[in-house]
Order: structure tokens, then C-alpha cells, then sequence
């Protein structure tokens, strides 16, 4: 092999990689810094990546030649800062003293908002930028054919790493913006316009970003959505390196680089699978990456940012068994009254719920935001798919076999993730579930790739149960959910819940109750994990077919979204949210085709007005209106104790 | 090096921050059942040496030893199982969960009922007269349905002490317990520790910036100054110690 690579090709893979660094250098360092900084994961910096290349195509479009295209290359990213400091004055900075997954929640918000923007005013095809014609061309070097372009991103990029650098590390402005990431209690006690700091800085971030997408635009195309792809390679480039850390970044983007260009020359099927894995291996010896370390970034004083955090309080309340028993019968009546179209509808509710319900024992209860529950949604479809179709395993043992695969799956990926908090545990979910996602996308000769699966068959339950009509399905569905539901509701009130929720609330003060912290969070993120299995399988056999598309990361979002909506520390809440998810989702699709826009806004209303979703809300209001006992009973210990 | 009924012993712990040596050489050991403070003036280390002492890092060098055994590099959690208890100078407690759940899920990790996923946290009539017994050991059982976010800041201290008190230590560490309450407080918190201590023959060291307080409950105390021990005594002891006298300039000890 060794003998074959000849200089040529060598040059042109050593530029290649250098390149595909270069672009991912820019967008994370503007994510990291953004990061030190404001202490905000900001999702939606792929988005603003795309806005820079939708902006340099915009501008080209009218402005031509070599002129026309330095001054595009210039505007493009300015815009970008521009767009940025409107959402960090007019939405973040409302937010800053909330917990730091409502920040990201609305970044998340912004990018489906971004997104379905762009598609309404680009249109959803590829597009590709023009290069004028000084740029456009190809040199020989070393014999390798390498184009002009390349060469252009190659020195455009160092400068502006330069210039960063020169910034931050030279300036007086540069100085107090590493101070401020280094220790931001300290900036703040200094005085130190903390407003305007944070505007400049999410500005700044946001025009490498856009400068970014300018740059990578002409080089490769623009579509809306491309910002999702992007946005997870520099996550894993900014944890590989270490989160705020700016050298990280370099030597995260030159890692990546290096091993995406060699990715496709060597193992062509797996290169983004290898990305996760260079991730995992680097994080197995350093949690932090490769130049992080643990951070303890408390909350900025709520006197220096003149506003004062909402409370949202868990309400205590705990609903009548008679009453929970109504809405189970009305469902149990619901075919009898309806036909195919809302029994499928009302299935796909109880599937969503599940999953929802599952992730809350992860948000509400213990504290963790994962963005990569679909990794386990989709362990256990296609552990149902797989076995059904190639091992004619029948239906139910299939079914249970999910939640074990799926909790299988959730041990590996919890023993990692565990021990991380905060962002950094949402941002090492995220990227596992992607490197299932890329697994099952690309193993053709096992998950069927981008094909997935087809004519799951629905077998009779044992005692000859048909569940392959819609309706029996429903039932069947209804059943397992119900089930499920009502286990992981008796988790969520047991010690061991109380444990988890000591956790979420103060988990150093846990720690110093005697309680293994790690462990109790492992176990929930391994019974969220197996649910969610379950729950993927139930969808596996309702729609008897599956797709890789069930794994994406922005799958991963639908129970946050739904959790926002219902209310995070409410049992009730993520159900709710399915409710509201799912309708809103099959009619707006129906209806118009911006239901990510719809979505969005109305993640971004709730995150900005109604934190505590609407059960939140709506057991608030009752507790004013029928004083403290609320509209359901309310337990108290006295009673227990007394008995 | 200590006695036989030495249940803490400090042996030469270093600790650095960066520059700052915030521990120096730090030594000294405190007898089972004893009362014990240690004082100095702010930033002498005497948080950093709680810290150390009930794992949250390990020392440089040195080292902790709790009933004979080496804790330095344990975690905290099982440093609690062993029968250590702290409380923390910022106020550390669950603050959206009421008083009561407070102390009940204390109780469930000493009772390593925690694993316990399938029963109800309500059904436990014991625990609950337990924990509301704590509460009304420091006086907080007419609140115990309040969320503990709302809570003056006395009763929070007081809720974080119930809570190192449900685990049941034989060594409770109280870095400041009286910290930001009324001198009348203040009074009612300590009277209430020297009855525990005594009651329940609970060791107990902690640190507090009132004098009078130090030399009223305390049976020895050490002194810290930048990371250093410069007096180890009782408290006639320290109280004639010159160096002690100077460091805190003839203020607050009188003789
Ligand atoms: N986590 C930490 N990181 C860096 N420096 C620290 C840390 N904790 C304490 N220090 C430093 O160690 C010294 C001792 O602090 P501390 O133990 O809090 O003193 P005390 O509790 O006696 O007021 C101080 O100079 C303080 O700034
Ligand atoms: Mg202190």
C-alpha cells in the first residue's frame, strides 16, 4: 500500500485534509469561544454558518467578478454578527440567569427556526456559488492537481486564526474576554460591562461562523439544513479539544480534518463513524478533552445583569389514582367512536409519550440533558426490525428483547457520558447517538443503510393475539405504554427518585449525603435508555418499516421539545408535550410545510415565557385559584407517617 | 503519632492552588467526642482544609486519616458512609424540594434506601418520623412542608445542619455554621450543637469568625494563618498564645 501513495496523491490529501480543517477551525472557534465566554452551547451556530453561505450566494448573485466576490466574502460574515447581536440582545440576554439548558433549548429553537427560513427564502434545492474565474482554477503542485480555491481557504483561514489570535491575546478587549472565560466570577466582580461584553463576543463568534460558510460555501454547496451537519463535526472538534479551550479547537480541527480525508480514502462506508470513535477514545483518557478541564461556572449575580432568575418551581402534587384511571378509559373507548385515522394518530401519541416520559426521568428528575435518546429509540426499532425480518424471532419476544438491547446500549454510552455534567454531557449524547446514527446509516449489509428496513412482520402475540390491524395495535400500544408509563412513574416517586431528584437539585450536596452520584445517574440514563428501546420497538411494529432517520440527532430533540412544552418538572408534562408534538406535527405537515418554523417558535415562546411548560402553568394557576390544595389531592408525609 | 481515641488525624497535608499555598504542612488530630474549632482570619485555608478533609480533592501531600484509616483520594460519598457528616459555608442545600424531602432523602442514602426503585418514598412511616424528629431537633418541624428555596437564611443553615445530621456521623465538620445569622441565632445554633454533641457523643469540629462563640463551646481549637498551623490548643492556650494574639491584633481575644 505505502508504496503506491506517490507524492502527488499525498499533496492533494495533505491540502484536502488541511482545507476541511481550516473550515472546521473557523466555525469552532467561534462555537468555543462563544462558549468561554457566555457559557452558551450555541446550537445554532451551524445555522449561522449557513447563513454566511446563503449570503455569499445571495451577494454573488449581484456582485460579480474578483471585486464583486472580496466584497461578498467581507459582507457575508457581517451580516451574519449582525443577525447574531439581534438574538443575543433580544432573546439570550433574557434568559442568562435561567439554568443553562434553557439557553440551549433556545439556541435549538433558533436553528428549526433558521432553517425553515432559509428554505422559504432560498428554496430547498442545493446551491452552489460561483467562483470568479481568477479562483476557480487548479495548480499543479508536486504533480498533484490541487485547486485555486483550496489554496485561497488555505491562507484565508490562518489569517483570520491570526487576526483571532492578535484579538484576543493583544488587545485589552481580547484580554478581559479570556478573563472573563477563565473565571467569570472574577470579570463580574471587577465590573466589567458584562451586556456588551456578551454581545461583542456572540457577534464576534457568530462571524467566523458566518465567515465560515462564506469560505466553505463557493467550496462546497449550501442547503437549508446543512447547518445541522456542521454543527455536530465542530461539537465533536470543540469536546475533543476541550469546551472554551481556543487551542482545542486548532488541534481538534486538524484531528478531524486529518482523519475525515483519510476516513474516505481508507474505510469509504465508516468515515464519520470514525470521527465518534476518535471522540469516545480521546474522551475515555480526557472527559474534558484534550485541553479542557472540569469548569465551574457559576451563574452570573442576577444584580449585575439586572433581572432575576424565574423560579420555577416542581409542584407537589400527586393526582388520584380514580383520576388517572378516566383518561385510560376514555382511550380504552376511543375505537369505538373513531376510526383508523386517530387511532394511528393517538398510537403515535402513546409511542412519543413514552419516549418523552422516558427522557423527563433524565431532565425533570435527575438533571441531564440528553440530546441522544434517538440513539436508543432506534437500538431498539431495529433490534425488533432485525430480529423479525433476519431471525424470525417473533413479535413479542422481540419486543422485550429492545428495552435489553437498547439498555445495553445505554450502560456503554452512560459510562462515559456520566462523567460529564452540564453541556458537556448533552453535547458527548448527542455525538453517540450520531455515531449510532452513522453506524446504522451506512452498514448496508446489516441495518439495510439508508434503505433500513421493510415489511417488519407483526406476528400474533403468543395465545394466537392478532395486533397487526391499527386498532389492535392501538390497544396493544396503549398497553405497553400504559405499563411502562406507570412503572417509570412508581421510579420517579421512589426513594430512589427522591435520590435522583436530591441529585438534579444540588448534586455536590448529594455526593455528601453518602450517595454515589455517577452510579444513581448511570442507572437513570440506563432505564431512560431501555423505555425508549421499547418504545422504538413498539414503532418498529406499528410501522413496520424503519429508516436510519429515526436515529438523527434532530430526532433527539422531540423529547426535549415535548418536555419543554408539557413541563419539565410535572409527571403529566412530557405527556402533554407528545399530545401537543405529534398533533401539531401531522397537521402542520399536512397543512404547510414550515411545521419547523411553527415548532420552533413555539419552543422559543415557551422557553422565553412559560419555562415551566403548560402543566407547570396550569397546576400554578390552580394552586392560586383553590389555594393550596390545588384542583388534585396533595399528599403530605403526615398522612404517610400516621400510617 | 495520635492517641489511640484520635478520630480525625491531619498529617502534613499540602495544598496549592495554582500560586497560592492554601494548606501548608498542616497538622493536628481530634479526639473522639471532642469540640473542636479552627479559626483564622479569611482565606487562611480553613475552607480548603474542610474540603480536603471530607474528599472533595485530595491533598498534594499528606495525609487524612478518619477512625484509623486513610480517607485522603476517597470520594466524598464514601467518606460520608464511613460516618462523616459537613455542612458548607455557602449554604448548600436542595432548595426546590421541601424542607422535609430535605432530610427524608438524607435519611434514605443512610438507610441505603435509595436503591430502592420501586417503592414509594411515601411509604416510609419510619423514615418520615425520623426526619421530623431532625427537623424538630433544630427547630425547623412547623416548616417542614415549605420549599426550602423560601426559607430565611438562618433556617437554611439550620436545614443543611438536619441534613448532616440525618446521615448520623460520628464526625460532623461545620464550616461556618453560623455564618450570616443574627447574634440571637447564632446563640440558639450553638447551644443546639453542644446538646447534640453531647447527647449523641458526636465529634464535632467547625470554624466560626465569633470569638465568643469559639471560646464558649470549644474544648480545643486550632489556629490557621495563610496555610499554616500556628497554634494547636485549648483554649486557655490560645488565648495566651502571643502569636495568636498578634495575628488577630488584640481584638477579638480578650484575655
Ligand atoms: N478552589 C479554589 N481554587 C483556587 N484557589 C482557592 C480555592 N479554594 C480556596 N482557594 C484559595 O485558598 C486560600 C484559602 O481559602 P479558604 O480555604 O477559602 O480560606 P478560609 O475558608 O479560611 O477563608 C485563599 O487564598 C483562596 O483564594
Ligand atoms: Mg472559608
Amino acid at each position: 500500500m505505502m508504496a503506491t501513495i506517490d507524492v502527488s496523491f499525498l499533496t492533494v490529501q495533505v491540502l484536502s485534509a488541511l482545507r476541511q480543517a481550516a473550515f472546521l477551525f473557523l466555525i469552532s472557534s467561534g462555537l468555543t469561544l462563544i462558549f468561554g465566554v457566555l457559557n452558551i452551547l450555541n446550537f445554532a451556530h451551524g445555522a449561522l454558518y449557513m447563513l454566511g453561505a446563503y449570503f455569499i450566494y445571495a451577494l454573488t448573485l449581484h456582485l460579480t467578478g474578483p471585486a464583486g466576490f472580496v466584497v461578498a466574502l467581507l459582507a457575508a460574515p457581517l451580516g451574519v454578527a449582525l443577525i447574531a447581536a439581534v438574538i443575543e440582545t433580544g432573546l439570550l440576554r433574557r434568559i442568562y440567569v435561567q439554568e443553562e439548558i434553557y439557553q440551549l433549548l433556545l439556541t435549538y429553537a433558533l436553528v428549526l427556526i433558521i432553517d425553515d427560513l432559509a428554505k422559504i427564502v432560498f428554496g430547498p434545492e442545493y446551491k452552489s456559488i460561483p467562483k470568479p474565474d481568477a479562483i476557480s482554477g487548479a495548480v499543479t503542485i508536486f504533480g498533484g492537481t490541487v485547486p485555486v480555491y483550496t489554496l485561497l481557504v488555505l491562507v484565508l483561514a490562518p489569517a483570520i486564526a491570526l487576526v483571532l489570535w492578535y484579538l484576543l491575546y493583544r488587545t485589552r478587549t481580547g484580554k478581559i474576554v479570556r478573563a472573563t472565560s477563565s473565571d467569570r466570577e472574577m470579570a463580574d466582580a471587577l465590573g466589567i460591562n458584562m451586556s456588551a461584553l456578551f454581545t461583542l463576543v456572540f457577534a464576534f463568534g457568530a462571524i467566523l461562523a458566518g465567515f465560515g460558510g462564506a469560505l466553505a460555501g463557493p467550496a462546497r454547496t449550501v442547503f437549508p439544513g446543512v447547518g445541522t451537519e456542521v454543527i455536530i463535526e465542530s461539537f465533536v472538534v470543540v469536546v475533543i479539544g476541550g469546551l472554551g479551550n481556543l487551542w482545542g479547537a486548532l488541534i481538534g480541527s486538524l484531528l478531524i480534518g486529518t482523519l475525515e480525508t483519510v476516513g474516505i480514502i481508507v474505510f469509504p462506508e465508516f468515515e464519520m463513524s470514525l470521527i465518534y470513535l476518535l471522540m469516545v477514545a480521546i474522551l475515555v483518557v480526557r472527559p474534558w478533552g484534550l485541553f479542557g478541564r472540569p469548569l465551574k461556572i457559576k451563574a452570573l449575580s442576577e444584580k449585575n445583569l439586572g433581572m432575576e432568575a424565574q423560579e420555577i418551581s416542581p409542584v407537589h402534587f400527586s393526582v388520584n389514582p380514580l383520576v388517572r384511571v378516566i383518561p385510560v378509559l376514555l382511550l380504552l373507548a376511543v375505537p369505538l367512536v373513531t376510526g383508523r385515522f386517530y387511532q394511528y394518530l393517538l398510537t403515535q401519541i402513546f409511542i412519543a409519550s413514552l419516549v418523552a416520559v422516558a427522557f423527563n426521568l433524565l431532565l425533570g428528575t435527575t438533571g441531564l440533558l440528553s440530546f441522544g435518546q434517538a440513539a436508543f429509540y432506534g437500538v431498539g426499532a431495529y433490534t425488533v426490525g432485525l430480529l423479525a425480518t433476519k431471525a424470525g424471532v417473533s413479535t413479542l419476544p422481540a419486543l422485550l428483547l429492545a428495552p435489553v438491547f437498547a439498555a445495553a446500549v445505554a450502560a456503554l454510552i452512560g459510562f462515559f457520558c456520566v462523567r460529564l455534567s452540564g453541556v458537556h454531557f448533552a453535547m458527548l449524547t448527542l455525538a453517540f447517538g450520531q455515531l449510532v446514527f452513522t453506524i446504522a446509516f451506512k452498514w448496508y449489509g446489516f441495518t439495510g443503510g439508508d434503505n433500513g428496513i421493510q415489511g417488519i412482520p407483526v406476528r400474533p402475540l403468543p395465545g394466537g393475539v392478532e395486533i397487526g390491524s391499527t386498532q389492535a395495535m392501538y390497544y396493544f400500544a396503549l398497553a405497553v405504554v400504559g405499563v411502562s408509563v406507570e412503572i417509570l412513574r412508581r421510579i420517579r416517586s421512589s426513594p430512589f427518585g427522591s435520590t435522583l431528584k436530591a441529585i438534579r437539585e444540588n448534586t455536590q450536596r448529594a455526593a455528601y449525603l453518602g450517595v454515589n452520584v455517577k452510579l444513581y445517574q448511570w442507572a437513570a440514563f440506563v432505564i431512560a435508555g431501555a423505555f425508549t428501546g421499547l418504545a422504538g420497538g413498539l414503532y418498529a411494529l406499528m410501522e413496520k418499516s424503519i429508516t436510519p432517520d429515526i436515529i438523527h440527532w434532530t430526532k433527539s430533540g422531540e423529547p426535549v421539545f415535548m418536555t419543554i412544552i408539557g413541563g419539565i418538572y410535572t409527571f403529566a408534562g412530557p405527556m402533554v408535550g407528545a399530545v401537543v408534538f405529534t398533533v401539531l406535527n401531522s397537521y402542520l405537515v399536512a397543512w404547510t410545510e414550515k411545521w419547523a418554523l411553527v415548532l420552533g417558535i413555539i419552543l422559543l415562546v415557551m422557553v422565553l415565557l412559560l419555562p415551566g411548560g403548560v402543566v407547570g402553568f396550569v397546576n400554578e394557576k390552580a394552586r392560586a385559584a383553590f389555594g393550596k390544595r390545588g384542583w388534585v389531592r396533595r399528599w403530605t408525609f403526615s398522612k404517610s407517617a400516621a400510617s | 503519632m495520635g492517641a489511640p481515641m484520635d478520630v480525625l488525624e491531619i498529617r502534613g497535608v499540602v495544598k496549592s492552588f495554582g500560586g497560592v499555598r492554601a494548606l501548608q504542612d498542616v497538622t493536628f488530630s481530634v479526639r473522639q467526642g471532642e469540640i473542636r474549632a479552627i479559626i483564622g482570619p479569611n482565606g487562611a485555608g480553613k475552607s480548603t482544609l474542610f474540603n480536603v478533609m471530607t474528599g472533595l480533592f485530595p491533598p498534594d501531600s499528606g495525609e487524612v486519616i478518619f477512625d484509623g484509616e486513610r480517607v485522603s483520594g476517597v470520594p466524598p460519598y464514601r467518606i460520608i458512609r464511613k460516618g462523616v457528616g459537613r455542612s458548607f459555608q455557602i449554604t448548600n442545600i436542595f432548595p426546590r424540594m421541601t424542607v422535609f424531602e430535605n432530610v427524608q432523602v438524607a435519611l434514605f442514602a443512610h438507610h441505603r434506601s435509595s436503591r430502592n426503585p420501586v417503592g414509594l418514598a411515601r411509604r416510609y412511616p419510619a423514615v418520615a418520623s425520623e426526619a421530623l424528629g431532625i427537623l424538630g431537633q433544630v427547630g425547623l418541624a412547623e416548616k417542614y412542608e415549605q420549599s426550602a428555596s423560601i426559607l430565611s437564611h438562618g433556617d437554611q443553615k439550620r436545614l443543611e445542619i438536619a441534613i448532616s445530621l440525618a446521615s448520623r456521623p460520628r464526625l460532623l465538620m461545620l464550616d461556618e455554621p453560623t455564618a450570616g445569622m443574627s447574634r440571637f441565632e447564632s446563640r440558639e445554633t450553638v447551644e443546639l450543637l453542644r446538646t447534640i454533641s453531647r447527647e449523641q457523643g458526636l465529634t464535632l469540629v467547625f470554624t466560626e469568625h465569633d470569638m465568643d462563640i469559639v471560646f464558649g463551646i470549644s474544648e480545643k481549637i486550632v489556629v490557621l494563618q495563610q496555610g499554616m498551623v500556628i497554634a494547636d490548643g485549648t483554649p486557655a492556650e490560645i488565648r495566651a498564645n502571643p502569636q495568636v494574639r498578634k495575628a488577630y491584633l488584640g481584638e477579638e481575644i480578650s484575655a
